[in-house]
């Protein structure tokens, strides 16, 4: 459905992309993960038609982005709504400019009032709306439609459980319709939560893609320990349930807090930074 | 079930959509015009209470001071409504929603026609509202050729629409806007003798009026008002020339949208 060859943008002496390589399959999400500053969004405004690459191409269904105006739909990171205009005056707007009629409409914009949970704010303007709830209305603006390609940037910024697990569950369900998904985010649960396809982007490249089978269990996670009398113990290890009992039994004072913490992201990105190194 | 339309509409049907497409852009901006009126609105109150005001002066001063204090004012507070036309298109990057409209289906001609379309009719209705308050309540002598007038109107609201459309392209702040407008429409409708009567001026004043659209727009609406259709050809050619110019700018500009960087 979506296939990135080789991108490459340049800001005055940034290189933003260097080499971006990414390709989405009908019915699969793909999890964009990376630093701040590592071409995720670049890489979205490029294949939205937004900016133009330096180098390399893109096809969207085999048609490049200026022809697949409308077919893409682009939630962007930055929150982008008209503050005196209502959620559902926005849900029109987008859906009319989709060119979606009445029946079509009224029925999209039931759909996803449910789906996003928008109800109880529905007729409420968005410059009153909280940060998660205007977040759940720009997702819905670019869901409306149905495109068969979803570019979602950081849609679960800031977002509560409530807002990502509405989120999530759009997102699943499009995909299950056969939508192609790129869905960037910092946070790994999510994309374990989705099934998606992992890919990691560093310095304008994707330098790892695989499920999170692949890339990430494994890695090691980390156990913390604190005694009542505050001091601390941190070990990282592939095995964390082993690896707690084994301190649990041989821990001398009583214990205050236990953390387990799973391999996160930032795990990620040290292990390939390591197997990366010259 | 996705809906991946792939199939192409005869040149009737596709009319019918784009039609649809600049409806919905154009009832969404007046959504928004209608719920922000406040710079409109003190943009036809205040020539009518200067007018109420100016007037004895004018009739003493000059020959048709009536015809001159209406048309004068309604000139330069017409310039004024340059600022809204660049407000509500700049407004669009401050809110980053251009970007959003960018990418649907709809064309970028589409797209400005449906977001300049609501500031036009705006604009056409200040300058008509001046006007017939300036024969109800100033004494301004009715105008024989009404469609004359109107479209003088019409030309210099679309002049105005160009201009501010071009400066909402390439200021780099609401505030950048504003100096721009409320200077340059002070200077420039003033210096087109919207003021004071160009004949109470310097004479090099009277010259440098002539880069004035201001001037122009002037010179074409008291022809209009006095049914001289010769007298409005020129400098309705003239005020097309800048629409024209200062249009397709803001066009292929708007059309690249901004990008990220640039705001202040
Ligand atoms: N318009 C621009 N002008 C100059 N530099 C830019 C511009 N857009 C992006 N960049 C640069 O390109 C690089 C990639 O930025 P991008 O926004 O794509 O990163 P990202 O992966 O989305 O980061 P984040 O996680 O913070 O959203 C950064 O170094 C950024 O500063
Ligand atoms: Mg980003």
């Amino acid at each position: 459905m979506l296939q990135a060859i080789d991108l490459v943008k340049r800001y005055g002496s940034v290189l933003a992309l260097d080499g971006f390589s990414l390709s989405v399959a009908a019915g699969e999400i793909v999890g964009l993960v990376g630093h701040n500053g590592a071409g995720k969004t670049t890489f979205v405004e490029i294949v939205s038609y937004l900016i133009r690459q330096d180098g390399g191409h893109v096809t969207i269904d085999g048609r490049p982005p200026s022809a697949s105006r409308g077919r893409v739909g682009v939630a962007p990171q930055h929150i982008a709504l008209y503050p005196s205009v209502t959620v559902r005056e926005h849900l029109n707007l987008f859906g009319r400019l989709a060119g979606l009629r009445r029946a079509a409409l009224d029925s999209a914009v039931e759909e996803l009032t449910v789906a996003l949970r928008l109800g109880s704010f529905i007729d409420r303007r968005t410059a009153g709306l909280s940060g998660g709830q205007q977040r759940r209305v720009q997702a819905a603006t670019a869901l409306i439609n149905r495109p068969g390609l979803l570019l979602l940037d950081e849609p679960t910024a800031g977002a509560d459980l409530e807002t990502r697990e509405a989120m999530l569950d759009v997102v699943k369900q499009r995909a299950g319709d056969g939508a192609a998904i790129v869905y960037t985010t910092h946070y790994l649960p999510e994309l374990v939560e989705l099934q998606a396809t992992i890919a990691v982007a560093r310095n304008g490249k994707i330098i790892a893609r695989g499920t999170y089978d692949e890339l990430v269990d494994g890695l090691p996670g980390e156990v913390r320990l604190i005694h009542d009398n505050e001091e601390e113990v941190r070990v990282s290890t592939t095995q964390p349930a082993a690896t707690l009992i084994d301190l649990l039994g041989r821990a001398e004072r009583p214990i205050s807090t236990i953390e387990v913490h799973n391999p996160s992201l930032d795990d990620l990105y040290r292990s390939l930074a390591v197997s990366d190194a010259p | 079930m996705l809906l991946e339309t792939d199939y192409r509409p005869g040149p009737a049907a596709a009319l019918r959509e784009s039609l649809y497409r600049i409806r919905a852009m154009a009832g969404n901006n007046t959504l928004i015009r209608l719920r922000d009126p406040g710079q409109t609105i003190s943009y036809v109150v205040m020539p009518m209470v200067l007018m109420l005001v100016l007037e004895p002066l004018y009739v003493r001063a000059v020959d048709g001071g009536t015809t001159k204090v209406v048309t004068g004012l309604l000139v330069m507070f017409s310039v004024f409504a340059i600022s809204i036309a660049g407000n509500a298109i700049l407004a669009e990057r401050t809110w980053k929603t251009w970007d959003r409209l960018r990418v649907s289906r709809a064309p970028a001609a589409e797209l400005l026609i449906g977001k300049t379309l609501p500031i036009y009719v705006v604009m056409i209705a200040q300058q008509t509202i001046l006007l017939v308050y300036g024969c109800l309540v100033i004494g301004l002598p009715i105008p024989g050729n009404v469609p004359l007038v109107l479209g003088a109107i019409l030309l210099w609201a679309f002049t105005l629409l160009a201009i501010g459309a071009l400066l909402a392209a390439i200021v780099r702040s609401h505030g950048e806007l504003s100096v721009i407008t409320d200077v340059g429409a002070l200077t420039l409708s003033s210096l087109g003798g919207a003021l004071v009567p160009l004949s109470l001026m310097p004479e090099w004043a009277q010259v440098a009026a002539q880069a004035s659209p201001g001037y122009w727009a002037l010179e074409m609406l008291q022809a209009a008002v006095a049914g001289d259709t010769a007298g409005v050809l020129r400098p309705a050619a003239i005020l097309l020339g800048i629409a024209l110019v200062c249009g397709v700018f803001a066009i292929r500009r708007l059309t690249r949208g901004w990008g990220r960087g640039g705001l202040l």
